[in-house]
């Protein structure tokens, strides 16, 4: 088996690029793949949060460099589905306690059993971006429709086309309020794709339940009712090559939907 | 009770009219696309500015134009960007005024050779005159300065009569505003 290795990227932090390799990561698994996901974002490791793992973690990427236990001994299995493994970043250590070598050794070990590696890379454009790229073919460049998460996907993007290894790479826009465009508040999802001419693979809306979904150490493609667990779901679903068509996020339209909300409005529930 | 009434009656005067309002969207997307234009091709607005004065220099030669009209903008079609200039002409010119332009730059030039040849062949003069060190030496540097001064003038010399574009320039505010504000639709055609 030869697994693919997509690396989870921004330029920017914080435009969730570990909510979105914890959710495409599950996702994944729940369609039966067989997944690792790779926290190289050493010294501020979130990854383990996100999935509820934080208190099972033995052995981290850095041990695994330094030898002192094998691959296999540090990835810890999900909680829920035995089919998805994360191999954690050290807490306590830096960027450049691991190198583009030893990552692309440690892909290239994970690749052979496993369908996907996902890679969750750190935010900037250093060593530490260096690194998560350097194992992978493809690439996931997260963004969110603000002048700044776009200004930093063009540097990335910029980056990622000046890589050999990288073969294609997609837009993940994320954080999406379909209010804000409408009212033309906000970049709308054709805006960002035309200005960074790069193909979609999902769109995620704006969620709430991200953050409680957060606070349980439950991503939220395990809740099915939610808009963002289903775009995240979708998002899978395209990684794997099966075509979905975009989620409607607009609120409904009509005179009753515009009734609501001006009544909403009036008793202060918005 | 009032203050219950005005309020009621805003929220029903909203909810039949849509204050017009600026459009945040299009603020963003053409501020974003004339920073990463500026990123993808590391031209800072200061080397833009200058290269539409060169541009405005060059083709005035041929042609009377609206210089502050004048557009240079980058446009992106897939993966390939193209420069696109728009030159609201004004006038035709006359073949005569033409060659007479042409004409007198090629005697400034030439007369600029001419005169960078002398102070060449007196600077090479000066050293073989004087061996001693110090003197000499000074003051062709400061000849040297004032040549590279002169050609500094040269390169942004309009052959326009009027105030210099390029130095006019040199004020930032009106480079934003050459920059900041360009008109999308608005594009001119060649008459």
């Amino acid at each position: 088996m030869s697994g693919r290795v997509i690396v989870i990227t921004s330029g920017k932090g914080g435009v969730g690029k570990t909510t979105t390799s914890a959710n495409i990561g599950t996702a994944l698994a729940k369609a039966g793949q067989k997944v690792v996901l790779i926290d190289t974002d050493i010294g501020l490791r979130n990854l383990d949060l996100l999935l509820g793992l934080e208190n099972r973690i033995v052995y981290t990427i850095v041990d695994v460099v330094e030898e002192r236990c094998k691959l296999k001994q540090a990835l810890v299995k999900d909680k829920k589905n035995p089919n998805l493994c994360l191999l954690a970043a050290a807490q306590t250590r830096d960027k450049s306690a691991v190198n583009q070598e030893q990552l692309k050794a440690i892909c290239d070990e994970l690749k052979e059993d496993n369908d996907f590696i996902l890679v969750d890379c750190p935010a900037g454009i250093e060593q530490g971006f260096q690194n998560a790229v350097a194992g992978a073919t493809e690439a996931i460049v997260v963004t969110t429709p603000e002048m700044s998460a776009v200004r930093d996907a063009d540097r990335i993007i910029g980056l990622l086309e000046a890589k050999e290894e990288i073969e294609s790479y997609r837009l993940l826009l994320n954080r999406v309020r379909p209010n804000l465009i409408k009212s033309n508040d906000m970049m709308s999802v054709e805006d960002v794709v035309d200005i960074l001419s790069c193909s979609l693979i999902g769109i995620i809306p704006e969620d709430t339940g991200v953050i409680t979904s957060t606070n349980k150490g439950e991503p939220i493609v395990n809740d099915e009712k939610s808009l963002a667990g289903q775009a995240y779901s979708n998002v899978a679903k395209r990684v794997m090559g099966e075509e979905v068509d975009f989620l409607n996020l607009e609120e409904p339209k009509g005179w009753a939907a515009k009734v609501k909300k001006f009544f909403a409005g009036l008793f202060g529930k918005e | 009770m009032r203050e219950i009434i005005t309020e009621l009656y805003k929220k029903l005067a909203g909810f039949f009219q849509t204050p017009e309002k600026e459009n945040l969207k299009e603020v963003a997307c053409n501020r974003l696309k004339l920073v990463l234009m500026q990123d993808r091709t590391n031209l800072t607005p200061q080397l833009l500015e200058r290269m539409r004065g060169e541009m405005i220099d060059l083709l005035s030669k041929y042609v009377e134009m609206d210089k502050e009209a004048l557009e240079l903008n980058f446009a992106q079609e897939g993966d390939s960007m193209a420069l696109m200039l728009s030159i609201p002409v004004v006038r035709a010119k006359d073949e005569e005024e033409i060659q007479a332009l042409i004409k007198e730059e090629e005697e400034r030039k030439a007369k600029a050779e001419a005169e960078k040849a002398q102070e060449e062949e007196e600077e090479t003069k000066e050293n073989k005159d004087e061996d001693s060190e110090e003197e000499p030496k000074e003051e062709i540097s400061e000849e040297e300065e004032k040549d590279s001064e002169e050609e500094v003038e040269e390169g942004c010399a309009c052959l326009i009569e009027g105030p210099c574009e390029c130095q006019a320039n040199e004020n930032p505010e009106k480079e934003e505003q050459a920059w900041v504000a360009p008109k999308k639709n608005k594009k001119h055609k060649p008459q």
